[in-house]
């Protein structure tokens, strides 16, 4: 997700990182599904709050009905991207949407390429 | 003030004379030569001032014994109020004593005391800039050929003896030059004050712009060279953002200034809502919730509040009908 929102922000800025530097630079997504993935989370980002609170006035039981069911329509008319479910949470390297662990944002086989040659800091192959 | 001319003219022959004679001795020998120099570049310093006190008082006494000697007072003493009486009668006993035309004489040296009476109060009030003060501020730099000398003897005096000798004669030369020069405070009125404190405030409010911006970044690209190694990278890193701080601190984009009864006690924010119904029981529970949340700030529980007012007050008209 860091390196998803790094990746957004510049190639929303336009950044040119300075030449002297030589490190390796992704300006771009990797597919066009990772964007609109990025999209949405960002969008899900926004909403946030307002989602929050019209919830907090359906799911209740003190509320008067008829209010709640304003409330219904309200949160329904909001942008369809910026409900948290429709987030995906892809692989960061290959935006492969299944086998991504959690903890490393990886998919499973990028994850085990990388163990394997000990860039996973902590990680050991399992023996016992 | 012709004598301290003249004593200055004398004075860097006599120091010249003296430093050749060091220059063929040996070195101890000079040393003495250097010391002694300066004991009599001083002792004449003082010689002079007595001199000078001694040639004052001795014209006070004359004028005094003038004085006595003539009885009668002029008329002219009267009129001219600034000049010193004794000056005055002076001046006339003088005039009496010419053969030429006493009261044009008289008259003459009355008029040349006032010109210099106007002078010194000038003097003292601070407005002319005298240029004999300042050269009178030069007289420190007479001491340099000595110091000189002092300073190379500090240095050959290294080699000679340790360290601890050496930062000695160095550092109290250096104070007897702070002391002559900065404590030493007749005020030459050469420069004027001027305030530039608003100036610099209004230029540091206008002055960054697009071009400033723009050098000041390319000054940075040219100046940042790449790591030299790994500490050099995280360093570089940190700078950016991109790596934390450590020992990380959990708080480190929370500010929150604000008080802990703030957080916990916000009826005060209920004051918007009706007393009774379930829209107060429902803020209410709003509210006990958000006393709760420690990972708000007090900004952001407020406006939820004011969020939910604003909806509330969207939708009286629904709620009317109910």
């Amino acid at each position: 997700m860091a390196a998803a929102a790094l990746c957004w922000a510049l190639r929303a800025a336009g950044q040119v990182l300075p030449s002297s530097c030589p490190r390796q630079v992704r300006s771009y997504y990797v597919d066009w599904r990772m964007l609109r993935d990025v999209k949405r989370r960002k969008m899900a980002y926004e909403y946030a709050d307002e989602r929050l609170r019209i919830n907090a006035i359906r799911k209740n039981s003190i509320l008067p009905k008829e209010l709640q069911e304003v409330a219904d329509k309200e949160i329904a008319a909001l942008p369809r991207d910026s409900c948290p479910v429709r987030i995906r949470n892809r692989c960061v390297l290959t935006s492969r949407p299944r086998g991504v662990k959690r903890r490393w944002r990886l998919s499973r086989i990028v994850f085990r390429h990388f163990a394997d040659h000990a860039q996973m800091s902590g990680v050991q192959r399992a023996m016992w | 003030k012709d004598k301290s001319a003249a004593s200055k003219d004398s004075t860097p022959e006599g120091a010249a004379k003296r430093q050749e004679d060091g220059a063929e001795t040996p070195k101890q020998q000079l040393l003495d030569i250097i010391g002694n120099m300066k004991v009599e570049v001083s002792y004449r310093k003082k010689l002079q001032q007595l001199k000078a006190s001694e040639s004052k008082k001795q014209a006070r006494n004359k004028l005094e014994g003038l004085d006595s000697e003539s009885s009668v007072p002029r008329g002219v003493t009267e009129g001219t109020q600034r000049l010193n009486p004794e000056l005055v009668k002076a001046a006339s006993a003088v005039a009496s004593s010419l053969p030429r035309n006493k009261k044009q004489t008289e008259s003459e040296l009355l008029a040349q005391l006032r010109r210099h009476e106007e002078t010194t109060d000038k003097q003292k009030k601070g407005g002319t800039i005298n240029i004999r003060n300042v050269i009178s501020e030069m007289t420190v730099k007479r001491q340099s050929p000595e110091q000189w000398g002092a300073r190379i003897s500090g240095r050959i005096s290294l080699q000679l003896d340790e360290d601890g000798q050496r930062a000695r004669p160095e550092r109290s030369s250096a104070q007897m030059d702070s002391r002559r020069s900065l404590k030493v405070g007749k005020r030459l009125n050469i420069f004027t004050k001027t305030s530039t404190e608003p100036e610099h405030a209004l230029k540091t409010v206008s002055s960054p712009t697009i071009w400033d911006l723009e050098f000041a970044k390319q000054v940075a690209a040219v100046t940042a060279q790449p790591p030299r190694n790994g500490f050099e990278e995280m360093i570089q890193w940190t700078k950016e953002g991109i790596l934390w701080e450590f020992p990380i601190d959990n708080e480190v984009g929370m500010e929150d200034d604000a008080e802990f009864h703030e957080h916990i006690f916000l009826d005060k924010h209920l004051e918007g809502f009706p007393k009774e119904g379930p829209i107060r029981h429902f803020m209410e529970l709003v509210i006990c919730g958000l006393s709760k949340n420690p990972y708000l700030s007090v900004k952001q529980k407020v406006e939820h509040i004011e969020w939910f007012q604003k909806y509330f007050e969207e939708k009286k008209e629904l709620l009317q009908e109910i």
